[in-house]
């Protein structure tokens, strides 16, 4: 069910007070960030994605007063905003060259060293449901029950995603210590 | 060692409970660390780095900001409401306020009565002093009458004068 008509079956509503507003959306303002951030891989993208966000919330915000879990209800809002936006700009095929994932040359590696930032960039580089899904269960410690709403699918086929995605990361991982040691011992 | 293999095992075929990702999270976050297991302490570290990432600016200030508008508008009618109800009251008040007084051989003479009889003895002293100051003038009419007689009487003597110089 898309967020509008979700909103549409909400009829009776009260209007929501601004600092219960503050209480139940913008406090999760850093979460929806990292959770757009992580859909769009653009820090001012996903800056310009939450913003919208919270201002198409606050404009109806006399019909949240029903929502029952607010914090999935705005992860999906979230999801279904930035997929809207990476279908309005489409870019979701290939990569920005600013997170394009490249195999670090010897050089490149004293400069990128650090491991962290290699793994945010494997992460980036799945599929966008499969590094949504990661992200929401391994940075958010989100229940699967709330992933499958968020990503309107079931529970069975999150878990399927998510261990895909561990997969796919433990391989890089895998691939990136065999490389080094590789490098190491040439 | 073991049971943290079988835990790994499990969470990467996304099997595992939340409190068992917490229990390797809190595993991989203290120092005892196998080191077969080192080479995921990073991906578990990265977790924790990134829930920690905020927003690049504050953006709770979308909500203040309307409200900001709001209440810029309550003042602005607040405060005209102030400024023209201190208006309504200065209006009101001044022609009770205002002094009207007269200072009569300096004193300050608030009684409007007073001071129009006052005002009136001085118009009436006034116009009796012009009335005396003109009494003069009826005397110099009365002369100038007086006197006419004798100009016909130089009228008669120059036209006599006349006709004897013709003969």
């Amino acid at each position: 069910m898309s967020d509008v008509r979700y909103l549409t079956l909400l009829r009776h509503y009260k209007c929501m007070e601004s600092t219960q507003f503050n209480s139940q959306i913008l406090n999760h303002s850093d979460k929806l960030f990292r959770f757009a951030k992580s859909i769009l891989r653009n820090v001012d993208a996903a800056q310009d994605a939450v913003q919208e966000l919270i201002l198409k919330l606050w404009e109806k915000r006399n019909m949240l007063d029903e929502v029952e879990n607010m914090q999935a209800f705005t992860m999906r809002s979230m999801r279904n905003l930035c997929l809207d936006t990476i279908r309005q700009n489409r870019e979701e095929v290939e990569l920005a060259v600013e997170f394009e994932y490249i195999e670090p040359n010897p050089y490149q590696q004293t400069e990128r060293s650090d491991l962290a930032n290699r793994i945010r960039r494997m992460i980036d580089n799945l599929p966008e449901l499969q590094r949504t899904i990661i992200r929401m269960r391994d940075v958010e410690e989100m229940e699967i029950s709330e992933i499958a709403y968020i990503t309107s699918l079931t529970e069975n086929a999150v878990s399927v995603n998510l261990s895909r995605a561990r997969q796919k990361i433990r391989e890089k991982i895998l691939n990136e210590q065999k490389r080094v040691e590789e490098t190491i011992w040439k | 060692m073991e049971m943290m293999n079988e835990l790994l095992e499990k969470y990467f075929r996304g099997e595992t409970s939340l409190a068992e990702e917490k229990e390797l999270k809190k595993y991989f976050s203290e120092g005892n660390v196998a080191a077969v297991h080192e080479i995921y302490r990073t991906l578990f570290e990265e977790f924790r780095q990134e829930l920690n990432e905020t927003a690049k600016t504050p953006l709770k200030k979308v909500i203040p900001v309307q409200r900001k508008i709001k209440q810029i508008w309550i003042q602005t009618f607040a405060y005209t409401s102030i400024a023209a109800t201190i208006l309504l009251l200065v209006w009101i008040q001044f022609p009770q306020t205002k002094e009207n007084f007269a200072v009569i051989g300096g004193n300050k003479i608030e009684n409007p009565e007073y001071v129009q009889r006052y005002t009136e003895k001085k118009l009436s002293k006034v116009n009796n002093i012009l009335a005396r100051s003109m009494e003069p003038m009826k005397s110099f009419n009365k002369v100038r009458q007086d006197v006419e007689p004798l100009q016909n009487v130089r009228n008669k003597m120059n036209a006599i004068q006349n006709k004897l110089i013709i003969k």
